[in-house]
Formats: structure tokens, sequence, C-alpha cells
């Protein structure tokens, strides 16, 4: 660290940041998480998305919670390289209410530095502000997963959310008309909100092949061998 | 140099106002930290986990850890132990002692002393059970206190008799007392060493050599050698801190915030110097005069984050105790024994890091808040469908912080290899049912797969549940599988596809009983 550094008096909130797997770097302005800031993600490949970008805090020691999306995959976020042993999930009681899913994310980020969840619908304006000041309070990071079907729009609600990462134009490799298995998909994700000027794309494997996020350049498309006769 | 020992069994039980024969505890992180004796006579024992402990006494009363409140109600036994003898020094709440000399010579002898104190104990602080033990050494009075408190009488060591006092006990006592960890004393007892005598019989520097640091000091309390720490001495003067206030300040938090700044400027100098403060002296004075001071002893160093703790206590019990009449003018921490830092460094690996702490606790809120049902955490299960290869199960039955704990929820190695399972990637979304789907073939008939796993022609359209169709691009299977044919209730026969449809999504589609199933998609 430099003296500069050392001694400079205050702290700017985008240097106090998490880490992000590093195919995915180019698409954040600051290289990185910032903490206190929420990232949404939308369209086909939502949820793996999310959990690529949970991954590398994690592994660095940040405790994740997936707060109402219960259909998260426990090996896919395995292959993509979340600890186990920091992942907890939570779910509202079965009539929960909006407010109860302020409450609730509210308490986990007493203790959790990624928060994943989903945004309820219809989120009342007050309730989107109060949660986005406890997360710039905790200095945690909220990534939200748009609807898992890809009809993109569902996380445009009242929360203020400072980027927006779309998943679209996804290509899965392996299968074909009755032969192969699932290698890995190509995706392109671009980011946009409201620190950027102008949307940044980049085409990552989101799962490649093995399960992990990798950059497409960095994968040897390989000849897939088909048994014949 | 002869100590006085006044002990509160199960002090935190005791503060949580528990009526007598509730069986009740007190929890951290899990963790049973104290258990009131109706609790004990059902088997409860201290350091079980919460679950194990429910299990021995199913109505246990369960009550949260709060050392501040075991301060406040600690403060009326250490009002009545300090008629005896101003310089007392509390261990923690629960637990204080003094010197025995002066007060032992002024009340005509240490058995004298001993039951005047229990009596004082009793008839300040209501009727609790109390222990009171005198011996030569901290370590051999606070054996002593603890086994008195089971029976009527205080427990008097004759002067020069605490090594055959200690000589036949187990080496556990170093543990209950706090002397040692367990790690320590499992290793004495594995090597043959069961009795505190066994253990102060060895040569000291073969100790010392074999154990460092932490056994050496272990040899000396079992050799009830331990007036002084090993290395102690006495800091000068002018290694207090102190903050003057201009304006009185009335309130504990701002208090406690000033002592917050001179414990860490305090542990901080201390620290350059490679030592650590064993034995504290807090001091506040107010406007008028009034003053409190408190000695605060821990043998293993008061880290920073403790003497602010101490510092609370003792102004909270000042303040609630009403004789206080103007703000405070003067905040003083001086240490008063200090010895060399040999080492009580945090583990490299292993320990549970402030991160671990915070989840757990916002996971034990969140548990109040939603049920236990509504906090999970995966568990391997083993199995070759997304959904059975991981579960999800309470995180109140787990110990998060513990890593054994951690490590043998999700150790998948140990079920073997699952032959016939899909290959990464592994699904993304894995809704908690499957949904209904229809896969059918380019005529709009059913797609049907035969007894040889076949298929009864190519998919060209998946529907799934009551969303509208969805053109098939690539398709790969079937792969047929057979689960527990041994075990007819659970006996599965499916077949799995994975389906890519023009939308860009892929998934994992099953047949069983002649009928499709979106088991999970790549999401």
């Amino acid at each position: 660290m430099d003296l500069a550094a050392a001694v400079a008096p205050t702290t700017l909130a985008r240097q106090r940041t998490l880490p992000v797997s590093s195919p995915l770097i180019p698409l954040f302005p600051d290289g990185a998480l910032v903490r206190g800031r929420a990232v949404s993600c939308q369209g086909v490949a939502a949820t793996s998305l999310a959990l690529a970008i949970a991954a590398e805090p994690t592994t660095a020691g940040a405790w994740a919670a997936v707060v109402d999306v219960p259909w998260l995959g426990v090996e896919a976020a395995v292959e993509l390289g979340i600890p186990l042993e920091r992942l907890v999930r939570v779910d509202p009681g079965p009539n929960g209410s909006k407010s109860e899913w302020a409450d609730l994310v509210g308490a986990v980020l007493d203790g959790f530095e990624v928060v994943v969840t989903r945004v309820p619908r219809h989120l009342s304006a007050t309730v989107a502000r109060r949660v986005q000041a406890r997360v710039q309070a905790r200095e945690a990071v909220l990534i939200t997963v748009g609807s898992s079907a890809g009809t993109g729009a569902a996380g445009r609600g009242p929360l203020p959310l400072d980027l927006t990462l779309e998943t679209t134009a996804a290509v899965w490799e392996g299968v074909e008309q009755g032969w192969g298995c699932l290698r890995g998909r190509r995706v392109t994700v671009t980011s946009a909100g409201r620190r950027i000027p102008r949307p940044r794309q980049v085409e990552v494997w989101l799962p490649g092949p093995g399960g992990g996020v990798a950059a497409v350049e960095n994968v040897e498309t390989e000849p897939v061998l088909r048994s014949v006769g | 140099m002869r100590y006085v020992t006044v002990w509160c069994p199960d002090w935190p039980v005791v503060a949580a106002g528990v009526a007598a024969g509730v069986p009740a505890v007190v929890l951290h992180a899990n963790r049973v930290v104290a258990r009131s004796p109706a609790a004990a006579a059902e088997g409860v024992l201290q350091g079980q986990r919460r679950r194990d402990a429910q299990r021995c006494c199913p109505d246990v009363l369960l009550l949260d850890h709060d050392p501040d409140r075991d301060a406040r109600a600690f403060e009326p036994v250490v009002r009545a132990v300090g008629r005896f003898a101003p310089r007392l020094e509390v261990v923690e709440p629960g637990w204080s002692c003094l010197d025995a000399r002066g007060p032992s010579r002024y009340f005509g002898g240490d058995q004298r002393l001993a039951e005047q104190l229990m009596s004082a104990v009793r008839e300040h602080a209501g009727r609790i059970a109390v222990g009171v033990g005198v011996a030569d050494g901290r370590f051999a009075s606070a054996v002593a206190a603890r086994r008195a408190a089971g029976g009527r009488g205080p427990m008097v060591v004759d002067p020069g008799g605490s090594a055959a006092f200690l000589d036949r006990l187990p080496v556990a006592w170093l543990q209950h007392v706090g002397e040692a960890d367990a790690e320590l004393v499992g290793l004495f007892a594995r090597m043959g060493l069961a009795r505190l005598g066994d253990l102060a019989a060895l040569p000291a520097g073969d100790v010392l050599a074999r154990f460092g640091p932490a056994g050496r000091h272990a040899h000396r309390v079992a050799s009830a050698d331990d007036d002084r720490s090993a290395n102690a001495e006495e800091p000068p003067p002018e290694r207090r801190v102190e903050q003057c206030f201009e304006d009185p300040v009335v309130q504990v938090q701002p208090l406690v915030f000033v002592g917050k700044h001179l414990a860490d400027q305090l542990v901080a100098e201390l620290a350059a110097e490679g030592q650590v403060c064993t034995r504290l002296v807090v001091t506040a004075e107010t406007e008028h005069g009034e003053r409190t001071e408190r000695a605060w002893y821990r043998a293993a160093g008061l880290s920073a984050p403790a003497m602010v703790e101490r510092v609370r206590w003792q102004l909270d019990g000042w303040m609630a105790a009403g004789e206080v009449s103007a703000g405070v003018v003067l905040l003083r921490l001086a240490p008063d024994e200090v010895r060399g830092d040999d080492g009580d460094q945090l583990r490299l690996w292993g320990g549970p890091s402030a991160a671990d702490e915070r989840a757990a606790r916002a996971v034990t809120r969140l548990a109040g808040m939603v049920g236990d049902d509504g906090v999970l955490v995966p568990a391997w299960h083993g199995g070759r469908l997304p959904g059975d290869r991981y579960g999800w199960v309470p995180a109140s039955t787990t110990d998060l912080t513990d890593p054994d704990d951690t490590a043998q929820r999700l150790r998948p190695d140990l079920n073997g290899p699952w032959p016939g399972s899909l290959p990464a990637p592994s699904p993304a979304v894995v809704p908690p049912e499957a949904q209904t789907a229809t896969l059918t073939d380019a005529t709009g008939e059913l797609v049907r797969v035969s007894g040889r796993g076949e298929l009864s022609a190519a998919p060209a359209r998946l529907t799934i549940g009551d969303r509208s169709a969805q053109t098939v691009i690539g398709w790969a299977g079937p792969w047929p599988l057979d689960e527990r044919w041994w075990e007819p209730p659970r006996h599965r026969r499916l077949a799995r596809l994975q389906v890519v449809t023009a939308d860009g999504t892929a998934h994992l589609v099953l047949a069983e009983h002649r009928h499709w199933w979106v088991a999970a998609s790549y999401g």
C-alpha cells in the first residue's frame, strides 16, 4: 500500500469492495462489487449469474444468505464456487407479506455480507428505500434475482438498483438432436446502471464446462465426439 | 498469597431469575454455558449443544447468554463482599476473589471470615447458592469455593496445604476454573496425567519444553505456585490512562465509549512492549467526589473489548445503585498487574472469525422471526437427481461456527460415487416440487419412453405447467434410472432427458409412470 492511500483521511465508497470473479470484472464499473449497493440479475441465466457473483466474496470469507429463493440449486452453487459452509437459505413463512420480506432482509443484513433475494412485486417505495438504506448502512451487497422465466422486467421495481445485469442470447452447447449432454452455455451479459454512461457487454460461459464461470475466449471449443455405427 | 474466593454456581441462570426447580439452560452460540440444578439433574452438561440438552430434558427453558444482565445481578454480591475488603477482584459475574490476609486477621481467622462472607452474601443478595473457599493461591481457593458451593459451610485449606489439597483432584479442574483449555486438559489425561498431583510432580522445565507457556502455567497452577503469573510485574504508575471531562457526563453509554478509547490506547501501549494486562483497576469519580474503584482480574489477560465490557459492568452497577448524585468527571484505567504476552494468539486456521459469529447470531435471530424451518443450511444427502443430492436442514440443528459439524454436514466423499448421475454443469433452478409438463413430438403425440429406454419419437415441443409451448431445439437422453428397487415404497423408475428450448433455456425433464415432469432448469 502506498503512503498516499495509508494516510488518506477518508475511504471512498467505491474503495470498500468485495471481489468478483475475473470473467465478470468488465461488467462492474469499479472492477469489483461495491459494498452498500444493489445488483440485479435478470434474464435467462439470472440465478446462475447471481450465484457466480456471490462466489468470489464467499470464498474470501463472507457469508451469503439466500432469501426467498427456494428453488436454488445447491449443486450449481458448488460448481460456481460457493463454499456451502457459509451459505444459509431463509424462507419467509407461507403467508409472508411484503413488509415481512423487508424485515427479513433487514435482519439478514445484520449478519451476512452477501444477500441473494427476489424482490416481491408491487413493493412500496417506502419499504424499498428502507431496505436500500439498510444495505448501505451494513455495507453489504444485495443481489436480486429477476424472474427465472426470463421476463426481465420483474426486477424493475421501486428498489433503486445500482447495477442491472441482463443475460441474453443464451446458447447451450453439447446437446444435439438426441445425443450429447449439456456442457456449457454461452451467454451475453449486459450491465447498465446509474453509474455507467454506456452499457458494457461481455460474453461468458455461464456455466462453463465443469460448472464454473469462464470467459468465452479462454475455453477451447474442442470437437465433440460422436459415436457412429 | 492467601485468597478468599466467593463463587456463585451457575450464575447466568441465577441472574436470569429462574425459579428453583425449573430446568433451564443459558446458551451461547448454541452451546450450554450454564444450567440450573434441575437441568443438571436431568443430565444436561456444560458445553453441550442445544439439541442434546433438549434431548436430555425436553421441557428445558432456553435463555440467551447476556453478560451485562449477569453483571448487573452480581452487583449486590460484589457490594456485600466489598464490605469486608475494598480491594476485591471480580473475575467474571458470579466469581470474585480478595486477598485474605488483612480481613482474616481482622475477623479472627479464615474460617470466621469465610462464614461471615457467606452470611453477608446471603443477606444482601437473597437466598442464592454460594461457595466460599480460602486457600493459598487463586486457583486453589477457586477450587475450594467450587467444592464448598455444594455443601453448607465454607472450605478452608490450611496455610501451606494447597499443594496437598490439589494433589488428588482430577486435571479437569484446570478447565473448570479456566486455567487451561479443553485441548490441553484432554492431552494431559491421554498422557496418563489424571490428577493435578501427577502434573505437579513433573519437572517444570520438561513441562515447558513439551507444552509451551500454556503447559508451564498449568504446571504452576497445579503445584499451587500461582501467587502471581509467571512473569507478572507491577507496571509503573504512568502506564495508567485516564480521561477528565470538562462537562460532567451523566449517562453510561458515552462513558463506555470513552472507556473504549482508553482501553484501545492501553492495550496498544502494552502490546508495543509485548505485555498484556491481567489485573485492571477501573476508577470513576463524580463532580461531588463519589468514587468507584474496582479491580478486574483475568488470568488469560484482558483484551480491549474485555476491558470495555468490565467498564460497562462497573459503571452500570454503580449508577444503578443510586449512589451517584452528579455527573462523572474522571474515568481511569490503571493496569495493576501485567505480564509478558507469551502467545495467546488466535489460531491461524480453524477458529471462528468475527463474520462467522455475526452470521451465527443473525441465524438465531432469523429463526425467531420465521421459525426453525425457515432458516436452512445445505446438507449432503447423496443421490442421482438434482434435488436429491443436497437437502436443506434447519440451521438450528447444526453449529455453524463448528468446522467439524459443518464438515460432517457437507461431506460428499463418504457416500461414494453415484454412478448414473449427470455430469456438471448442474441446474441452478431446482424447484422444491417437480412441475408437470408435456413433451410432444412433431405430430402432437405425447412422447413415450419404452421399457428399454428408447423414445417413441423425437421430441418437438415442451409445455411446462400451464405456460405456452416451446419448440425443442436440442435434446439428449433418455438416461434411465432405476433406484431403490429393493425397497418397494421408495422404488423409482424413470428416464431423464436434457431438453433445450427455443428461448435458450435448458430443462431436466423426467418421464415417470407415463407422465412428464420438469425436475429442474438450467437457469
